[in-house]
């Protein structure tokens, strides 16, 4: 399991606080050089187990392991792994380069030293202007660059960051999404984040570890993930997937026919388990592998349906139909697309018909 | 609202600054065969600022407050840290309401009870003579002063400095140690800077509670050598000289103002002030 690659093993760990298991059996390993998003809803058990990395909580099971060596009784302070705080966690009393110069100042680093390699951050995550500020002088985004400096000044070979944009506004957030993205390259270091939000999950790692109720749900890469959830649980939290619940009918030429309030469909059958005839199945279908045409065009599952409302999100749109059947389903296309199709203007109570390829929707395990 | 202001503003117009006033007053009135006479001299100033009992007994006064201001907040730091960090809730709410129970009896009878441990064959000092100790004498002493300040101030730093702990951000301090700060170095780097303002009030109570305590150098420090309140009942004992009493108080008054002033800066200066 080990190679050399391998850079931080999170081996069946498990955290409980008294009654509650705030993870329950986690195993993972990131490799030298990867941005990891651990991302789930509250209470997932992401945060501890970062935590967990830092050192600021002791697993109570299982082990973890950084270049093959057991890190569990390891103090924080003996770590090299900063973390930024999701509410950046500053020294209010002590000035902007003093809170950049903190952890060096720890590791022993003469004052001219620490106070050239403090100034080359803040030169670099452009926060010089603001050197002897102190804290309560920034806006949200500098606050923001002056905990990446800290933890940066350090040169760690792994960046612990625990919700870094929840606490910035919309336009910001995308904005420092980049600049992580872009740091992380450029850095050429290991990137662990935490997330609750899949958009900034899949827009800056290069691998997901899903969690829910202290256990992994699934890793994979952003579009593992969209496009082949693991569970159930995933295919709902990922969002924009659509789960349609019906009957197994009959397989034959590696297609599977399924029955359902939507009507009558094809879908690859599972190639790791044999479906009985008869068998409740769900059916996943990404909303955006499904199109809209005015008529039948005789090739792929084709249902029709009526629209019940749009909605608009920037450059996209999603259009909510239902069949005839009373099953609901989501479809997401680009703006333009909707505005230059035959369709056009596409208003609630209009029928159109839905279609995707036999090969874009896939069965969840029970 | 605004109207429920005036009725504390009055009383402590009429309980604190008239007799201020009266008292500031008094110190240039007369004594005249033990007689109090309205007067404008500056005589009972001079006397008391030449005195050289006054000169010894402000500067033993002082030294003797600061003492138990550093004792009380140094010894209190130990205990504070562990019911602020290093305790369940539950244990912290006992602890802390024990802490209050000292307040439930006046402090005079609890200087009383302190005799008892000290006094020549005290309960100390019967406890180490089997082993070939003592005895010790502490009544009558500085020591015993000291000693009678702490039992006055002691529980209430304790406590100024556990709230002022518990405020400090758990996330600062788990900052400190992710950079690489061991736990005893963070005491010093992260939570005494953040927790200071309250850290210097709970010194500044030491210190003004006792600066003007009558009762710990009357009963366990046998008024010698006397402190400035000493003084003042003194003044007023023999030969009814109010006007000079009230200039020993009044010099007592300036000095913790001083202190105060002092004290205020310590805890809010050097700061990074925020533009809002």
């Amino acid at each position: 399991m080990t190679n050399t690659l391998t850079m931080l093993e999170i081996d069946r760990v498990a955290k409980r606080y008294g009654d509650s298991l705030a993870v329950a059996d986690v195993s993972f390993t990131i490799s030298k050089g990867e941005f990891i998003a651990l991302m789930g809803p509250s209470g997932c058990g992401k945060t501890t187990t970062l935590r967990m990395i830092a050192g600021l909580d002791e697993p109570t099971g299982g082990e973890i392991r950084l270049w093959g060596r057991r890190l569990n009784e390891d103090a924080p302070w003996k770590r090299n792994a900063p973390l930024v705080w999701q509410n950046y966690a500053l020294f209010p009393f002590l000035s902007v380069r003093k809170n950049i110069e903190f952890g060096l100042k720890q590791r022993g680093m003469p004052i001219r030293q620490r106070r050239e390699k403090a100034f080359e951050w803040m030169e670099r995550l452009g926060i010089a202007a603001y050197a002897d500020r102190g804290i309560d002088q920034l806006s949200g985004g500098q606050r923001q660059r002056v905990a990446l400096a800290r933890a940066l000044a350090l040169e760690p070979e792994m960046l612990l960051l625990d919700e870094p944009l929840s606490a910035l506004d919309p336009h910001l957030r995308v904005r420092m999404q980049s600049e992580l993205v872009r740091l992380h390259r450029d850095l050429g270091i290991t990137f662990v984040c935490v997330t609750h939000s899949h958009s900034e999950a899949f827009a800056m790692a290069n691998r997901v570890v899903l969690m829910n109720e202290g256990q992994v749900q699934q890793i994979g890469t952003p579009r593992e993930i969209h496009r082949r959830a693991a569970n159930r649980f995933v295919a709902e939290f990922v969002g924009g997937n659509n789960l349609l619940s019906g009957t197994a009918v009959d397989a034959g030429n590696g297609l599977m026919r399924v029955d359902g309030p939507f009507g009558s469909t094809l879908a690859r059958a599972p190639t790791d388990r044999v479906l009985q005839t008869g068998a409740e199945v769900t059916l996943v279908i990404a909303a955006d592998c499904i199109d809209m045409l005015p008529a039948r065009s005789g090739t792929g599952n084709e249902i029709e349906a009526r629209v019940l409302t749009l909605e608009f999100i920037g450059s996209a749109v999603t259009v909510f139909l239902e069949t005839l059947g009373g099953a609901e389903l989501r479809i997401q296309r680009p703006l333009h697309e909707i505005e230059n199709s035959p369709l056009s203007p596409l208003s609630p109570g209009q029928t159109v018909i839905a279609r995707w390829s036999e090969d874009e929707g896939y069965f969840l395990p029970a | 609202m605004a109207f429920w202001a005036i009725p504390p503003i009055l009383w402590q117009f009429a309980f604190f600054v008239v007799p201020l006033g009266f008292l500031v007053a008094m110190t240039f009135w007369s004594v005249r065969s033990f007689r109090l006479t309205p007067d404008m001299t500056l005589a009972n100033w001079m006397f008391i600022l030449k005195a050289g009992f006054f000169r010894s007994a402000y500067i033993y006064t002082f030294k003797l407050a600061l003492l138990t201001a550093l004792i009380a907040s140094l010894s209190a730091f130990p205990a504070a840290y562990t019911l602020a960090f290093r305790l369940q809730p539950r244990t912290r709410r006992f602890l802390i309401f024990m802490l209050v129970v000292p307040f439930f009896t006046s402090y005079p009878v609890r200087i009383y009870s302190t005799q008892i441990f000290f006094s020549p064959e005290g309960i100390i000092n019967a406890m180490i003579a089997p082993l070939g100790l003592g005895p010790v004498s502490v009544l009558d002493t500085p020591t015993g002063t000291v000693v009678g300040y702490l039992v006055l101030t002691l529980p209430l730093v304790l406590l100024l400095q556990t709230f002022a702990l518990m405020n400090t951000p758990r996330d600062l301090i788990e900052a400190a140690h992710n950079l690489g700060c061991g736990r005893f170095r963070t005491i010093l780097t992260v939570i005494v800077p953040t927790a200071r303002v309250g850290l210097v009030l709970a010194a500044t109570f030491a210190f003004v509670l006792s600066f003007g305590d009558y009762v710990a150098p009357l009963y366990l420090g046998g008024s010698n050598p006397p402190t400035l309140s000493i003084l003042i009942a003194d003044q007023v004992k023999s030969g009814n000289n109010w006007p000079r009493a009230s200039v020993v108080a009044v010099t007592m008054i300036l000095t913790l103002i001083v202190v105060m002033t002092a004290m205020l800066a310590l805890a809010y200066g050097g700061r990074k002030k925020g533009r809002g």
